[in-house]
């Protein structure tokens, strides 16, 4: 088939034609080999322009398109749809930039239309060698992972759950539940919990649109936005992996505490009755509030921001449950001192203040402490520390609560290497953006969620499940189409040796290695066309659609020539 | 190297006919059903690497040859490429060839799993070329180089080897430091101690004088080394110099299909990329003026270097190759220990170490970025 290569020259309003000598470039370019027509217009982009071309296109019947004008990144999509509009494969079409790459970067006219000539005369050399490739469409998968079955995770999928919605919500643990399942009642309203986790525990497990996977973990989760590949193992068990597919994640993994022992001056793990925070919830829950000798607490100090420092934030919830420590304290044992040392009080929102207050009272007081030690005195603890005015004192108590910095959870960064998601430097998951964007990720459909996201109370991370529920219940509408990358990458299974180098590589996990014939192969619906494997492949196999080796050559040396 | 254990072994009444029977031994009570090392051809001008299954041909064996017409790593590469196999196999081979085999393992280009590997202190080999002149006569004089540690007739690379003594397969035998009539058996990993443990060689004794030696002697190759390579980058550095010490190049590739770590399947200097029309190649003599041929010879060195410069172990194979006596092992080994360099790695050292192509790390190669952000 003969070649005819129309060429178009952008004018983009004086942008260019004040720079480039466009006559010259028509001049220039008008005979060379395989172009049919050159002409130039002044905004290709407006709608005139875009009729011109799609007219163009038609009466010249032309074969390849190349248009000079603005960067890809501005109007590629532009042309490349009027391409498509004309009956035009837009892949046979190639658009050199002469405004940001050439008019925009010098006053020397001479020069930028001499440099205008080589980058359309590389376009040329390019497009020469265009294939055409085909756009597919695959439905967009409207079920949803929710990794980790902590309240965060309980709320998303309920939310989630529909008759046309599968949830699998996977839980390392052998029970769903989370952390909360240990508290007896929740701060602020001092309702008992019970009640409502395992309600909204007995509603997931009924619900047969929601798949629950306990005892077991995320192995694999490769894809994008409406088609992720999942792989979800077992942690008890060395059975085979169970593989589905899912249109988005939601990442609810919770958090975990700050382990208390690696500041021995508050003699964890070596005193009695020096337990943490949520070691306390656990004994309350339990029923009974004693100290290792089996008799109630008299005094308790609870000391509040535990690793603060270590850590470099406010752990935001620690304050507000200590409240509620000291209400269950004076609750079961009327008569216990208890002593909050905090470093500052953090009790923001409408409604906490006043439980603040309620609890301020002649058995509960609140000290502005520094520089704490826990030491044995006979059977009490002495706790021995400088007080606002910077006085030493020592209180004498039978019980000590520790109240330690939430810190991400253990399972953080394995999580973030399966769902190539981001931890900020505390190690709690990035947001696509604090303010704007707190429950996205830098990732299209994956979320996150709860604690994982940085520390929360229960309602805060509700209402996080809950955005992220309504996020994908109106971006991922079952029936909705998505169209994976075209130029995507090719492993020829002639030239592949099999040394995997492109596995290691792969920022996508798109590629897998074939056993049998030891070589490796492209997924090409998660294939996002990033050139990597190609870069990087020792052996020449693999290769990019609309990237190929002669297309770039000729590119290259039209440029140079 | 800490982690090494060793027994002293009484060498009666030779090394290498001890090493011969405690292959034998091995094949006997089942540690290994079948050994592959080399073994003199029965023309007598030269020697193999052969996969023996019989352990009656053991006898014929020469763990040390005095050449190394093909890169023992090849030979283990062939015999595992597509996967383990079945029977556990003990390969014979010299540093430089275990180091080749390791780099091979983590191009998934051999499966060591079932293999137990063992080197030796090396001396050298002589250049192909050499040997075949009077092969006879150079097998006498090869023993008595080897036991006087005397480099002048080896290959140029083995001159210039601060690694023949490097431990990273699964055995070594090592005769520096030691006693007369005496060798030491090192071993290296847990395969290695349990195939000791069954020959009931107890890896207890004290290896220290080996170890001295060993670093006395790779120190001294080293500086050797260093002056070598200095004086060689003077000679071929920058692009003239280059490409005039590969205008005698015949474009044979031969180089390139000795290399033990060249794996492509087809070089991309023999695809089609490569070939270009009478019109292509009139535009470039056309720029230039003219154009030779044959052409890239220079280019395809270069393409060689960014390739296998990380994994090449200096064994000297391509140079040995090379008909026109190019010194292209030397110059392959001069940027082979910058390249390496760059990355901190040394290439065959240690199987679990991967190639720094595939260990990406954020805060590498910062000399090479833009300074501006």
């Amino acid at each position: 088939m003969k070649r005819k290569i129309g060429v178009y020259v952008c004018e983009c309003g004086p942008n260019i034609a004040e720079k480039v000598d466009i006559d010259k470039v028509i001049e220039a370019i008008s005979s060379d080999k395989d172009v049919a027509v050159i002409k130039k217009f002044k905004l290709l982009c407006s709608a005139d322009g875009k009729k011109f071309l799609e007219e163009e296109i038609k009466k010249q019947d032309l074969t390849h398109l190349v248009i000079a004008a603005c960067s890809p990144k501005d109007h590629e999509k532009t042309f490349m749809e009027v391409s498509e509009k004309a009956g035009l494969n837009p892949y046979l079409f190639q658009l050199a930039n002469i405004r940001e790459q050439c008019a925009w970067i010098t006053e020397d006219k001479d020069e930028a239309t001499k440099k205008a000539i080589r980058l359309i005369r590389a376009a040329i050399g390019r497009v020469r060698y265009h294939s055409s490739l085909e756009k597919k469409e695959i439905d967009s998968n409207p079920d949803v992972l929710v990794i980790g079955g902590g309240i965060a995770g309980i709320e998303a999928s309920l939310q989630l759950a529909r008759p046309n919605r599968k949830v699998y919500l996977v839980e390392k643990a052998p029970e769903l539940g989370g952390l909360v399942t240990n508290f007896e009642k929740n701060f602020l309203s001092m309702k008992p919990l019970s009640e409502i986790i395992n309600g909204k525990i007995e509603e997931i497990n009924t619900n047969e649109n929601i798949k629950v996977f306990t005892n077991s973990e995320v192995d694999e989760a490769v894809g994008f936005f409406g088609n992720f590949e999942i792989k979800v193992k077992r942690t008890d068990a060395e059975d085979e992996p169970v593989q589905f597919d899912v249109g988005a994640v939601v990442i609810a993994i919770g958090s975990t505490l700050f382990d208390s022992k690696k500041l021995p001056e508050y003699g964890y793990g070596t005193l009695n009755n020096v337990i943490t925070s949520l070691e306390f919830e656990k004994m309350n829950k339990s029923g009974k509030i004693s100290l290792k000798n089996g008799k109630p607490p008299k005094s308790v100090a609870i000391i509040h921001c535990v690793g603060r420092k270590e850590k470099g934030y406010c752990s935001e919830i620690c304050c507000m449950y200590s409240i509620k420590f000291a209400k269950y304290l004076t609750d079961k044992i009327p008569s216990v001192k208890v002593s909050n040392l905090y470093s500052d009080l953090c009790i923001p929102g409408k409604t906490n203040q006043k439980l603040y207050e309620q609890a301020k009272g002649k058995n509960v007081n609140f000290i502005r402490f520094s520089d704490a030690e826990i030491t044995k005195s006979k059977d009490q603890l002495s706790v021995k520390y400088k007080d606002e005015n910077g006085s030493k004192t020592n209180l004498i108590v039978d019980m000590v609560i520790l109240a330690p910095a939430v810190e991400p959870a253990v399972d953080a960064s394995k999580i973030a290497e399966i769902t190539g998601i981001y931890q900020g430097d505390e190690g709690f998951f990035e947001e696509e953006h604090e303010k704007i964007n707190p429950i996205s990720t830098s990732t299209e459909g994956i979320y996150i969620v709860g604690c994982a996201q940085g520390p929360k109370n229960i309602s805060e991370t509700l209402v996080q499940s809950e955005a992220a529920a309504g996020k994908i219940l109106s971006s991922l509408v079952p029936g909705r189409k998505i169209e994976p990358e075209v130029k995507t990458s090719e492993i020829s299974e002639a030239l592949c040796i099999g040394c995997k180098t492109c596995l290691s590589i792969c920022s996508y996990g798109a590629i897998t290695f074939d056993e049998s014939k030891k070589i490796s192969v492209v997924n090409e619906v998660i294939c996002r066309g990033c050139g990597n494997c190609v870069a990087a492949c020792p052996s020449g196999a693999a290769s990019i659609k609309h990237f190929k080796f002669k297309q770039l050559y000729q590119e290259i040396r039209e440029a140079i020539k | 190297m800490s982690k090494l254990k060793g027994a002293i072994v009484a060498a009666k009444p030779s090394v290498e006919k001890t090493i011969i029977g405690m292959l034998e031994k091995s094949m006997k009570k089942g540690v290994f059903d079948a050994v592959i090392i080399p073994m003199r051809a029965p023309s007598g001008d030269s020697f193999a690497y052969v996969l023996v299954k019989d352990k009656s041909l053991l006898k014929d064996a020469t763990p040390l040859p005095p050449t190394m017409f093909v890169q023992g790593a090849k030979a283990v590469s062939s015999v595992t490429r597509l996967g383990k196999g079945k029977i556990k196999i003990a390969a014979v081979m010299r540093p430089c060839e275990v180091r080749a085999t390791v780099e091979l393992a983590k191009l998934g280009q051999a499966n060591l799993e079932n293999m137990t590997i063992i080197s030796m202190d090396c001396p050298g080999v002589l250049p192909s070329s050499d040997f075949l002149k009077y092969p006879e006569k150079n097998i006498k004089l090869f023993n008595e180089a080897a036991k006087k540690l005397d480099d002048k007739m080896m290959r140029p690379l083995c001159q210039i080897c601060d690694k023949s003594s490097m431990v990273s397969g699964d055995l070594h035998i090592g005769t520096l430091g030691a006693k007369k009539d005496t060798f030491f058996l090192i071993s290296n990993s847990t395969k290695g101690d349990d195939a000791a443990n069954k020959l009931g060689i107890n890896l207890k004794d004290n290896i220290d004088s080996w170890q001295t030696k060993v670093k006395t002697f790779s120190d001294e190759k080293k500086k050797k080394r260093k002056k070598a390579h200095k004086e060689l980058k003077a000679k071929v550095g920058g692009i003239d110099n280059l490409v005039e010490t590969f205008s005698h190049c015949i474009n044979c590739h031969n180089c390139m299909r000795v290399c033990p770590v060249c794996i492509c399947r087809l070089c991309y200097f023999d695809s089609d990329k490569v070939k270009h029309s009478a019109e292509d190649y009139l535009e470039r003599a056309e720029s230039k003026g003219s154009i030779r041929f044959l052409p890239d010879t220079t280019l395809f060195q270069m393409g060689r270097m960014m390739h296998m410069s990380i994994s090449c172990v200096s064994c000297g194979a391509c140079e040995d190759a090379c008909s026109m006596s190019i010194p292209v092992g030397q110059i392959f080994s001069m940027i082979a220990d910058e390249t390496q360099a760059l990355f901190d790695y040394v290439s065959g050292k240690n199987l679990d170490e991967p190639i720094p192509l595939v260990a990406y790390k954020e805060e590498e190669l910062l000399e090479v970025e833009d300074s501006d952000d």
